[in-house]
């Protein structure tokens, strides 16, 4: 396991420039949204940024990489060797994650440096794991479309068109543009429930019923795209 | 010694579908100690089924497998530690160079593999200066190289070489005879498979002969040719005026192109 940790880590340096790519969105994201933090806080523009980072992350990142080892038999040569099967995803799983975690800091750095955002400590600790929450349930999207497609062609355009999809419902669902009802709708999606418990998860004071409710969904999104996802896979595209 | 303990690998009534489609028909063969053992058949016939069943990449529907004494079903990763796989096309993280390609697998076995190491089984492979190369950098006898450095780099009892000459030059080919010649000469067991009948011919100890899913004729590549040498159907197809091992195969499994 630590040397396919080792293996996955240098992969993931290597492939820095595409992963800056993914931190680009929320930097976007909390600059261009300046104005709006006198309107609704700075932990809204903090949570909308990492939401979208991590939906990078785990749709684009995660799936494609996946997709393209797949095609290439890069998991059936490591399956003839006595590794554990589990332990050959868990360790992509806990990479990503560990990106998810630097996306997240970089957020909250860049919040603090270009809109002077400052969150209570708390509030920095809670988001910061609650991000690894948010990002189990993208990451486990991004197993269960690379599960339900074999062509890694077919993964990567699904997959952005699903970040498409997820950024412009989810960012323009929640300022009213597309009426009330699909408003309500938007926030119970998987992009409404992350970014919720990530601005609460900011401001811990405001915890409350609802977010606990947006937690509970978020968890029971991932348990069922991280079944599908399993269920599906297979691990040669052949 | 008992014969069974001999037998490196050994696979029983093996039966692989598809879907409805049966890919491996109840086949049964041995491989000894320090054996080489072709397994030869047209396009489509089963070799490569029934590697995959062998190093688990497919489980059988029936039948049992049994590497170094382990069933495959049983103790996988016993029996997977027992054996290394060169798969018909392979490939390795891209992003990863030779010597990271390498130092991964080695620890993989459990091996450690210092630089001094890594240095020694680099020059045996005649790679000591494309180290830092990316393995879809390397050319096509260069990956086969590294390819099966790694198949062998734990020195398992059992190798399984799918089509490993395809696509190789005869220096690289002649090589490759010889790295397996080696793995034969410690006394560990080789299966490979290939469509070259006079490869088969010249390095197999045994071969068998599978169509349609099923093994037709199992024997030394002598013995099929003198079993087979009189009948009709290997001597029209015989252009040579001798017997080949070609001949035999030609005439066991026709001549039809198979997909």
């Amino acid at each position: 396991m630590a040397a396919l940790l080792k293996a996955d880590y240098i992969t993931l340096w290597r492939n820095r420039r595409a992963n800056m790519l993914a931190l680009l969105m929320p930097l976007i994201i909390v600059f261009s949204w300046k104005g709006l933090i006198p309107r609704t806080g700075g932990a809204f523009v903090l949570a909308n940024g990492i939401t979208l980072g991590i939906i990078a992350i785990g749709l684009m990142g995660y799936a494609n990489a996946v997709a393209r080892d797949r095609d290439k038999g890069v998991f059936q040569r490591l399956r003839v060797s006595p590794l554990p099967l589990w332990t050959i995803m868990v360790s992509r799983l806990l990479v990503q994650l560990s990106l998810i975690s630097l996306l997240t800091i970089v957020v909250f750095v860049s919040g603090y440096q270009l809109d002077h955002i400052v969150m209570p400590v708390s509030g920095y600790v809670t988001a910061f794991f609650v991000s690894l929450i948010g990002g189990a349930l993208y990451l486990s999207l991004g197993q269960a479309v690379v599960g339900g497609i074999k062509n890694p062609e077919t993964v990567n355009s699904t997959s952005r068109l699903i970040y498409l999809v997820f950024i412009m419902t989810g960012m323009l669902g929640q300022f009213d543009y597309f009426g009330e009802e699909f408003k309500k709708a938007v926030v119970w999606s998987p992009y409404g429930t992350v970014k919720e418990i990530l601005a609460t998860g900011l401001e811990p004071a405001k915890w409350s019923a609802h977010t606990t409710q947006a937690l509970l969904v978020t968890i029971g999104y991932t348990i069922v795209f991280a079944t599908l996802g399993i269920k599906w896979f297979k691990w040669s595209s052949k | 010694m008992d014969i069974k303990q001999q037998h490196i690998l050994q696979v029983n009534n093996l039966d692989v579908f598809y879907g409805n489609f049966q890919a491996v028909k109840d086949v049964s063969f041995h491989v000894m100690q320090g054996e080489i053992f072709g397994l030869l058949g047209p396009n489509g016939a089963g070799k490569t089924s029934t590697l995959s069943a062998i190093e688990g990449l497919i489980k059988q529907q029936s039948g049992t497998v049994t590497v170094a004494g382990y069933d495959t079903l049983q103790k996988p990763l016993y029996a997977r530690a027992a054996m290394g796989v060169q798969l018909q096309s392979t490939s390795f993280q891209p992003e990863l160079n030779v010597s990271e390609i390498l130092q991964l697998y080695s620890s993989i076995y459990g091996l450690g593999l210092s630089k001094e190491k890594l240095q020694v089984l680099l020059k045996e492979i005649n790679l000591a200066d494309a180290e830092n190369k990316k393995f879809g950098q390397l050319s096509g006898g260069q990956q086969q190289r590294v390819s099966l450095a790694i198949t062998t780099i734990h020195d398992p009892r059992l190798v399984l070489l799918d089509e490993p000459t395809s696509g190789l030059d005869p220096q690289s080919r002649r090589q490759l005879w010889s790295r397996i010649e080696n793995i034969r000469e410690k006394g560990n067991g080789v299966v490979l498979t290939t469509h070259s009948m006079e490869e088969a011919e010249a390095v197999c100890d045994r071969i068998s002969i599978i169509d349609h899913g099923r093994i037709i004729a199992t024997g030394t590549p002598q013995s099929l040719i003198d079993k087979h040498r009189a009948d009709p159907e290997v001597i029209a197809v015989s252009r040579r005026g001798k017997i080949t091992l070609e001949d035999v195969f030609i005439a066991l499994t026709g001549t039809a192109i198979r997909a």
